[in-house]
C-alpha cells in the first residue's frame, strides 16, 4: 500500500505559517526587548516594525491560498468555533494591536514614545495575541485526527520555538544591517537563539522519534527522512533551518568575536530554514489508511 | 426523521467503478471530482495475496470532523444526518478536506472541458452540466457527497446504488430498526471505517469474506 | 428511477426519457436516456428488461461522454497523404456527402472483381453488423469478412467448441443454484459482457449464498479476488489441469454421470480400432453396446435397455471399444496429474484437491423440480473464455475444461454450464419467433439450428479451394483466422492456393484492427497496406483509419441509431436462469449530430447507388430466417423490386417477428418486447434429444481432407494435423518451448472490467478510472520476480519477445501475479492524433503478437495471445 501525502495545503500555506510565526517571534523580542532598557530600544522597535507586517504578508498568503480569496470575511463568521475561526480572531487581533503599536509609536505617531507605560502594555497585549499566533497554527494541523504527523502536541511546540527563533533572527538581521542597535544586545539576541536552536534541534528529534506509533506517521517520517521530502528536509531545514545558524552563531560569538556577516548569514540561512520546516510538516501529511478486515486501503489524494 | 444511511457489501462489489461514474453523470461533478470514488488495496503474498476495492462515498458522520474544523459555518447537516456544504457560505480554506478521515471532499479550481483542444465552447452535454453543477456547486469550495439528496427526494435512490451491477449498495434508514440497511448492519457484521476517529460514519460496510 | 418528469424550471421545453439499448459493449443491456432540451444528460439502467435489470455500468454511463466527444468524426474526410502506415498522418480533409458517395461508387464500379471486396467489423457493434453486412456481401458478390479482434480479442476456439457443445456463442454457470465454479481465465459475471449486469448480479448473490469459486489465472483477476480460491496457473496451460482433472474424477475417484453420457453424449459410441465409430451397415448409423441384451445397436434404436460405457467388444469380427473407455485410458496413461503440474505449475495435490471438490460439487444423482418438470440439479460448472482460449491450442483447451462440465452432466441443467442465450428458444407467444432448437444429425450429434455466421459450428465445413482471401475456406472449423492475412507471406499464399482476384477495396466498419489483431505494423504492411482503396466507418479516428483508410464516414453511435435487433441472435444477451426473454431495438435518442449518418443507411445508400439493392432487399430475407429464427411471413419480405429505407425495413423484420402490432412505432414507446422463458429453453439439455461429442471422431476425416487438400496445393505445411485427433490433447504455445534462458517470463494481457476491446479507452471518464485504478496503465510483475531484477515500481521496462518486437512502459510490483508473468492491460497505449485522451496511456500489448502460422491453433485457427519475454530497464531511467 503507498501512502500519500496531502497536496492542497503547499508553499502558501507554508510561507503563511513561516511569516505568521516569523512575525509574532520578531513582536514578541521587540516587547521583551522593550523592558530591558534603553541600550534595547532599537531593537525593540525593529522587533515590533516587524510584527505587523510580516503577520500581514503570511496573511495575504493564506487569502490567496482560499478557493475563493473574496470571501475571506466569511472565516468572521463564526467566531470560537473551529482553529481556523479562533486563530482568525487571534491574528487579527494580533494585527490590530500590532498596526496600532506601529501607528502609534513608530509612524507617523510617536505619541508613545514617551508613554512607556501604554506602550508596554499594549506590547504585552500584543504579545499575548502573538504567542497564539505562533502556536494556534500548531494546533490547527493537530486538529486533523486522521493525519498523525500533525496531530500531536510537538508541531505547537516546534511552531513556537521556531517562530521565536525565526523572529529573532530577523531582529539580529534587521538590527545589524541597519548598524544602529548597540552589539550587546545583538549578541545577547544571538546567546538566545543558540539556545532556541538547540531546543529546537531537540523538538524536530523527539517529534520524528514519535512518528513510529501509527502507519501513516511512519510513512511521513520516511518521507521526510528518506523519501521525495528528505532533500527539503535534510538541506532546508537540518543544514540550514539548524546547523549553518548553530554553528556561525558560535563561531561568531566565540571566535569571530561578534562578526557582522556570521550573524546575516547565519539569519537568513535560518530564516529559510524555518519556511522549509513548515513545508515539510505540511508535506508529510499522509492521512490514516482506511481499514477493512485485513485490506489497508490509502486514501487517494483528493 | 429518517437518518439515511448506506451499507457496501464488499463481499458482492468486484470492484467495475460503476458507481464512481454513475455519479459523476448524476452529480455532473468536473474533471477530477469523484464524490462515490473506488480504491483498491492488496493484501497478503503470493500465492495467497488478496484483493478488494472499497467503494467511498461521504459517510454522512453523525460527528463530522469536517463539521468540527469548519470555520464559517458552511458546514451542516440536514434533518436525515445529510451533511452539505452552502456554497454560499464556504470560502475554501480546505481545512475539511485535511479533517476528513474519508477523504469525501474534493474541491476544484475551475469548469475544465473534457475535451482539451477544445476551443473555448463547451458541447450541449457539458454546457447542460456545468448548469447544473453550478446550481448546488461552485469553484474553490468544498464539494462532497450529498447520497444523492435531490434524487431521493423524488423518490429515487442515489445514483450508485441505481447502477451497481453487483447490488453491493443499499440505501435506507438506520434509524428504523426493519429497514433493510439496519437489518444488513445487524445480521451481517457491519462495521463503520475507522471508528477511532469518533465520526460515528452513516455508512456501514460489509465484510469482504 | 424517476417516475415524473423532473420538471423545475419553466424554460425547459422537453424532458423525457427514451428506452434504448446501450452500445458500450456487446452485452447491448437495455437503457433509459434523459432528454432535456434535446441534449442528453443521463442515462440509467431500464429495470424493465432482464438484460441488465436496471443496471448501468460504468462504461454505460460513460457514453455520454462519447456521444458529445468533439474528437467524433463528424464530417466525411479522405486522406490526402497518399503514404500510407502506422503513424502516418493521413492529412484529413473535410469533403462533403456527394463527395464522398461520388468517390465511393467510382471506386466499386472500376473494380477489377468485386469480389476483391473485403468487409472488416468490430465485434463491439454487434447487431449492427448483422444486417447490412451480409446483405452488402451478398449483394456486391463478395465473401472476404472478418471481425476484427476476432482471434485475438473474441472468441475462436470458445465460440467453436460451445457451438459444438452447448449450441451456444459461450457458457456461463447458472448462478442462480451453483455451488461450485471453476473459472478458467475469464470475468463472467465480474465485469465481462457476458449478460454483463445481471450475470453481476447473480454472480454476487451466490457468493453471498456461499458458492466457492475456484478461479485459474496466471495474475490475481477481477474474478480471483472475489473468489474463494486464486490458484496461479502459467498462460495456456488450462487445458492440460483439466486432463489431469478428468483423469483424476475418471481414474482415481471413479465419478462420472452415467445417464448423462449414456443419453446426451457418443461417451458410448463402439469405437473401432481404426479410431472410428462401428456403423450398423444398414444404416450406416453409430453403434453402441447393449450389456442388457448383450449385442450391439444402433445408438438411437428404441430397444435399447442400457448403454455400456466401458469395456471392449467383439462386433461382427471387429474388436470395439466405447468411447468413453478410451477417453478414461487416454487420460489415465497421457495426462497424469504430475504432467499437469510440469506443464501448469499448478501442484499435483492442488489438482487433486480441485478435482475432487468439483466432482463431489455437482452431487450427480440430484434432481430439482421447476414449473413441475423434474430434472437433474448439477451445481457444478467449468468456465472459460479469453484467457484459456487465446492460444495455439486454443480449440482444445475450451473442450477440456468444458469436458468437465460434460463427465459430471453439468450442462444446461440448473446449477450448471449453460449455454448463454440460451440456444433453445420457443419464440414470441404470438408468432413463434424467434424459434431455434438444436436437432441431431444423423449420428446423434447436436447441430444448432440458426447460428450468427455462415458456417455451423457442426458438421464440420468441408476442406474446400479457398474462395476468400484469408483461405478461411480451407480450413474445416475456422471461425476467424489471422495467420495468413497478417504475414508478409499473404501474397504468395494466395498465389499458392490460385486465388484468381486480389484485394482491391476494404469496408472498415468501426473497427481498429490496427491494435486488435497482432503486431501493428504487421497487421498494416502486409494485410491493410495491400487494399487500394479503404472505406471506414467510425465514430473516432484511430489508429486503422490514420494508418490507411481513404475515406472516413462519420458514423452515428447507438444512441443516434435504428437497430431493429440487439438481443436476438442471443449471444450475450440474456442471462442464465428463468426469467424474460426480450426483444429489445435501438433506436435514436437524438438525430445524428453534425453530419453523423447511420452505418446501416449509409450502406444501403451504397447499394441503392451501385444498383445492387434488390439482391440487398433478397439478402436480407434470406438472412432473417437463419438469424432471427424462422421463416418470413410473405407480407414483410422485402420486395426486391422496391424501395425501402433503414426505418421500412426494421419495421417489417419487427411486425414480422414479434407481431403486427408491434412495429417500430410501437416497439419506440417500450423500447423493447419481452416475455417469459420456459423451463425447457433455460434448462434444454434434456428436453432437447442431442447427443454431444466427448470423442470427436468427426475430427478424423477432416483432419485427412485437410491434409489431402493443403497436399494437393503443395502446402502441407499449413497445418499441423496432430490437432485433428478425437481424444483431447494438450499442445503447447511456442512461448512454451522457447529454449533460450533468458526470456524467462510469459507476457499476456488482460482486460480491465471498465473497458470494451480498444473502443472506450479514449472515453475522458473511463480514462479518469483508469488513471484511478493501480494497474490498467502500469505493467503487473510479481514482487519478487521484481525485486530479483533490480526493479522498484514505476521503473520503465522493455519487454522483448524473441522475435524482437518489444513494448515500453512502467511495472508495477504486485502479490497477485504468478512469478514466471508479465501482465499488461490489452488495447491501451493508443497513438492516434484522433484520440488524445488515451494517447501514450498504459501499454500496446499486442505489439507482441505474431499471428503466423506457428502462432496458430491448427484446428479452429485462433491467434496465440501469449509471448515469452525478457524485460529490462530502459537505458536512462
Amino acid at each position: 500500500m503507498q501512502l500519500k501525502a496531502q497536496t492542497k495545503w503547499g508553499w502558501t500555506i507554508a510561507a503563511y505559517l513561516f511569516l505568521a510565526g516569523l512575525g509574532a517571534g520578531a513582536y514578541v523580542t521587540g516587547v521583551i526587548a522593550d523592558f530591558a532598557g534603553e541600550q534595547w530600544a532599537s531593537v525593540s522597535k525593529i522587533g515590533v516594525a516587524l510584527g505587523f507586517p510580516c503577520v500581514l504578508l503570511g496573511t495575504a498568503f493564506l487569502i490567496a491560498d482560499l478557493g475563493t480569496p473574496a470571501n475571506f470575511w466569511r472565516a468572521y463568521r463564526k467566531p470560537g468555533t473551529s482553529w481556523v475561526a479562533r486563530g482568525t480572531i487571534i491574528i487579527s487581533v494580533f494585527m490590530v494591536v500590532g498596526f496600532i503599536h506601529i501607528g502609534l509609536w513608530l509612524w507617523p505617531f510617536g505619541v508613545l514614545d514617551d508613554a512607556e507605560g501604554a506602550r508596554q502594555f499594549i506590547g504585552v497585549v500584543g504579545a499575548i495575541f502573538a504567542f497564539g499566533t505562533m502556536i494556534y497554527t500548531g494546533i490547527l494541523l493537530g486538529a486533523n485526527r486522521p493525519i498523525a504527523f500533525w496531530s500531536t502536541a510537538l508541531v505547537p511546540v516546534l511552531f513556537l520555538v521556531s517562530a521565536l527563533s525565526t523572529g529573532m533572527m530577523a531582529v539580529m538581521l534587521i538590527a545589524t544591517i541597519d548598524g544602529a542597535a548597540h552589539s550587546g544586545p545583538i549578541s545577547t539576541l544571538v546567546r538566545i537563539d543558540v539556545v532556541l536552536l538547540v531546543l529546537e534541534i531537540i523538538v524536530v528529534a523527539m517529534y520524528l522519534q514519535a512518528t513510529h506509533r501509527v502507519p501513516e506517521s511512519r510513512a511521513a517520517a520516511r518521507l521526510v527522512l528518506a523519501g521525495s521530502i528528505a532533500p527539503l528536509f535534510w538541506f532546508g531545514v537540518a543544514v540550514l533551518g539548524l546547523m549553518v545558524p548553530l554553528a556561525l552563531e558560535l563561531l561568531g560569538y566565540y571566535v569571530l568575536d561578534g562578526s557582522s556577516a556570521a550573524t546575516v548569514i547565519a539569519s537568513i540561512s535560518g530564516m529559510v530554514g524555518g519556511l522549509c520546516l513548515r513545508q515539510v510538516v505540511l508535506s508529510g501529511g499522509i492521512q490514516a489508511p482506511l481499514r477493512a478486515g485485513r485490506f489497508e486501503f490509502a486514501i487517494p489524494n483528493t | 426523521m429518517p437518518r439515511y444511511g448506506f451499507v457496501i457489501d464488499l463481499k458482492r462489489c468486484y470492484g467495475c467503478y460503476s458507481c464512481q461514474v454513475a455519479c459523476k453523470a448524476a452529480n455532473f461533478t468536473p474533471q477530477g471530482i469523484d464524490w462515490a470514488r473506488c480504491v483498491s488495496a492488496e493484501t497478503g503474498s503470493f500465492p495467497t495475496a488478496l484483493r478488494q476495492m472499497l467503494p467511498l462515498v461521504c459517510q454522512q458522520c453523525k460527528e463530522p470532523a469536517c463539521k468540527e474544523v469548519c470555520p464559517t459555518g458552511a458546514t451542516t447537516q440536514d434533518e436525515n444526518g445529510i451533511v452539505l456544504v452552502d456554497k454560499n457560505l464556504c470560502m475554501g480554506c480546505k481545512a475539511c478536506i485535511m479533517a476528513c478521515p474519508y477523504g469525501a471532499r474534493q474541491t476544484v479550481g475551475d469548469w475544465q472541458t473534457y475535451f482539451p483542444d477544445a476551443e473555448g465552447q463547451l458541447d450541449p452535454y457539458e454546457a447542460y452540466a456545468k448548469k447544473q453543477w453550478e446550481k448546488k456547486n461552485g469553484y474553490g469550495m468544498a464539494t462532497k457527497c450529498d447520497y444523492c439528496k435531490d434524487r431521493v427526494a423524488e423518490g429515487r435512490k442515489p445514483a450508485c446504488v441505481e447502477s451497481c451491477p453487483a447490488k453491493a449498495r443499499t440505501f435506507g434508514d438506520l434509524e428504523d430498526p426493519e429497514s433493510e440497511v439496519s437489518m444488513l448492519i445487524r445480521r451481517e457484521y457491519g462495521f463503520q471505517l475507522n471508528p477511532e476517529f469518533g465520526t460515528d460514519p452513516a455508512c456501514f460496510y460489509l465484510p469482504p469474506r | 428511477m424517476a417516475t415524473t418528469p423532473t420538471v423545475q424550471e419553466t424554460n425547459v421545453k422537453e424532458d423525457v426519457w427514451i428506452n434504448t439499448s446501450c452500445g458500450g459493449c456487446y452485452a447491448q443491456c437495455g437503457i433509459r436516456a434523459h432528454r432535456v432540451d434535446g441534449v442528453i444528460v443521463e442515462l440509467e439502467g431500464n429495470p424493465e428488461t432482464p438484460a441488465g435489470s436496471g443496471r448501468i455500468c460504468a462504461k454505460g454511463t460513460a457514453q455520454l461522454m462519447m456521444l458529445y466527444d468533439r474528437y467524433r468524426v463528424n464530417y466525411p474526410v479522405k486522406r490526402t497523404n497518399p503514404e500510407k502506415g502506422v503513424g502516418v498522418d493521413p492529412k484529413w480533409e473535410r469533403i462533403s456527402w456527394e463527395e464522398a458517395y461520388e468517390t465511393i461508387f467510382e471506386k466499386f464500379r472500376n473494380m477489377k472483381d468485386p469480389r476483391g471486396t473485403y468487409f472488416q467489423a468490430t465485434t463491439v457493434q454487434t447487431s449492427e453488423i448483422r444486417f447490412a453486412v451480409p446483405a452488402f456481401m451478398k449483394a456486391w458478390g463478395f465473401k472476404n469478412y472478418w471481425v476484427s479482434g476476432g482471434g485475438l480479442w473474441c472468441g475462436n476456439g470458445a465460440h467453436f467448441m460451445n457451438g459444438i457443445m452447448h449450441a451456444a456463442w459461450s457458457i456461463i454457470p447458472d448462478w442462480n443454484y451453483n455451488k461450485y465454479t471453476l473459472y478458467f481465465g475469464c470475468s463472467k459475471g465480474h465485469g465481462a459482457g457476458h449478460a454483463a449486469l445481471q450475470s453481476a448480479q447473480w454472480a454476487a448473490d451466490a457468493r453471498a449464498r456461499g458458492m466457492k469459486a475456484v478461479v485459474f489465472d496466471p495474475f490475481l483477476s477481477t474474478q480471483a479476488s472475489k473468489a474463494h480460491e486464486w490458484v496461479p496457473i502459467r498462460v495456456g496451460t488450462d487445458g492440460a489441469v483439466a486432463l489431469g482433472m478428468i483423469n483424476v474424477i475418471l481414474n482415481e475417484l471413479g465419478i462420472w454421470d452415467a445417464p448423462y453420457l449414456k443419453l446426451k453424449t457418443n461417451a458410448p459410441y463402439l469405437i473401432q480400432p481404426d479410431q472410428h465409430y462401428k456403423r450398423d451397415p444398414e444404416t450406416n448409423k453409430p453403434l453402441i453396446w447393449d450389456p442388457a441384451d448383450g449385442r450391439a445397436k444402433v445408438f438411437d434404436d428404441p430397444s435399447i435397455k442400457d448403454f455400456a460405457l466401458e469395456g471392449t467388444y467383439e462386433v461382427d469380427g471387429t474388436t470395439c471399444t466405447t468411447a468413453f473407455q478410451l477417453l478414461k485410458e487416454h487420460v489415465r496413461v497421457n495426462y497424469p496429474v504430475e504432467k499437469a503440474e510440469n506443464i501448469s505449475s499448478v501442484p499435483a495435490a492442488t489438482i487433486r484437491r480441485i478435482a475432487t471438490e468439483f466432482a463431489e460439487a455437482a452431487e450427480i444423482g440430484r434432481t430439482i423440480t421447476i414449473d413441475g418438470k423434474e430434472i437433474p440439479l448439477r451445481p457444478a460448472a467449468a468456465i472459460f473464455f479469453r484467457g484459456s482460449q487465446g492460444h495455439v491450442n486454443s480449440g482444445w483447451n475450451c473442450l477440456e475444461i468444458d469436458l468437465l462440465n460434460h463427465i459430471v452432466g453439468a450442462a444446461d441443467v440448473p446449477g450448471g454450464s449453460m449455454g448463454h442465450g440460451p440456444p433453445v428458444s420457443f419464440g414470441h407467444p404470438d408468432t413463434g419467433k424467434p424459434e431455434t432448437v438444436p436437432y441431431a444429425c444423423p449420428d446423434g450429434l447436436m447441430t444448432v439450428k440458426g447460428w450468427v455466421y455462415d458456417h455451423k459450428p457442426y458438421p464440420l465445413r468441408e476442406p474446400a479451394p479457398p474462395q476468400r482471401l484469408d483461405l478461411q475456406d480451407l480450413y474445416p472449423c475456422s471461425v476467424y483466422n489471422a495467420f495468413t492475412i497478417c504475414t508478409p507471406e499473404w501474397e504468395k499464399y494466395r498465389k499458392d492456393f490460385n486465388i484468381d482476384y486480389e484485394p482491391e477495396i476494404m469496408i472498415n466498419f468501426g473497427s481498429n484492427s490496427v491494435m486488435t489483431m497482432a503486431n501493428a505494423e504487421g497487421v498494416t504492411e502486409n494485410f491493410l497496406k495491400q487494399f487500394d482503396f479503404v472505406l471506414s466507418f467510425n465514430i473516432y479516428q484511430n489508429e486503422f483509419t490514420e494508418a490507411v483508410a481513404d475515406i472516413v464516414l462519420p458514423d452515428a453511435s447507438f444512441l443516434e441509431r435504428y437497430t431493429p435487433c440487439v438481443t436476438f441472435p442471443s449471444t450475450f444477451c440474456h442471462p442464465t436462469g428463468m426469467d424474460h426473454w426480450v426483444w429489445q431495438i435501438r433506436q435514436p435518442v437524438v438525430e445524428p449530430l453534425h453530419e453523423r449518418r447511420d452505418f446501416n443507411e449509409v450502406m444501403l445508400e451504397i447499394a441503392k447507388g451501385l444498383g445492387v439493392q434488390d439482391k440487398y432487399f433478397q439478402a436480407i430475407n434470406d438472412l432473417i430466417p437463419v438469424r432471427y429464427g424462422g421463416e418470413m411471413d410473405d407480407e414483410y419480405k422485402l420486395d426486391p423490386s422496391g424501395d425501402y429505407s433503414w426505418q421500412d425495413i426494421s419495421d417489417r423484420v419487427l411486425k414480422d417477428r414479434l407481431g403486427p402490432d408491434k412495429g417500430l412505432e410501437a416497439l419506440k414507446k417500450t423500447g423493447l418486447e419481452k416475455w417469459p422463458t420456459k423451463v425447457e429453453e433455460m434448462y434444454w439439455r434434456w428436453f432437447t434429444p442431442v447427443r454431444v461429442p466427448i470423442y470427436f471422431e468427426f475430427f478424423l476425416e477432416s483432419g485427412k481432407k485437410l491434409q489431402k487438400l493443403l497436399s494437393s496445393f503443395g502446402r502441407e505445411d499449413m497445418a499441423d494435423y496432430r490437432f485433428y485427433t478425437p481424444l483431447a490433447e494438450w499442445f503447447p504455445c511456442p512461448s512454451h518451448e522457447e529454449e533460450d534462458p533468458s526470456f524467462d517470463l510469459w507476457a499476456f494481457s488482460w482486460r480491465p472490467s471498465f473497458h470494451t476491446q480498444s473502443s472506450t479507452q479514449n472515453n475522458p471518464w473511463l480514462d479518469e478510472v483508469s488513471v484511478n485504478d493501480p494497474f490498467v496503465y502500469l505493467m503487473q510483475i510479481n514482487a519478487t520476480t521484481g525485486k530479483s531484477k533490480g526493479l522498484k515500481d514505476n521503473d520503465m521496462v522493455w519487454v522483448e519477445n524473441p522475435d524482437g518486437n518489444k513494448i515500453k512502459g512502467p511495472v508495477k510490483l504486485v502479490e497477485g501475479m504468478h512469478p514466471e508473468h508479465i501482465g499488461i492491460a490489452g488495447c491501451h497505449g493508443h497513438w492516434a492524433r484522433g484520440t488524445p485522451i488515451s494517447k501514450g496511456k498504459g501499454q500496446f500489448f499486442d505489439d507482441l503478437i505474431n499471428p503466423d502460422l506457428a502462432h496458430t491453433d491448427s484446428l479452429t485457427q485462433g491467434s496465440d495471445a501469449c509471448a515469452k519475454v525478457k524485460i529490462y530497464k530502459v537505458a536512462g531511467r
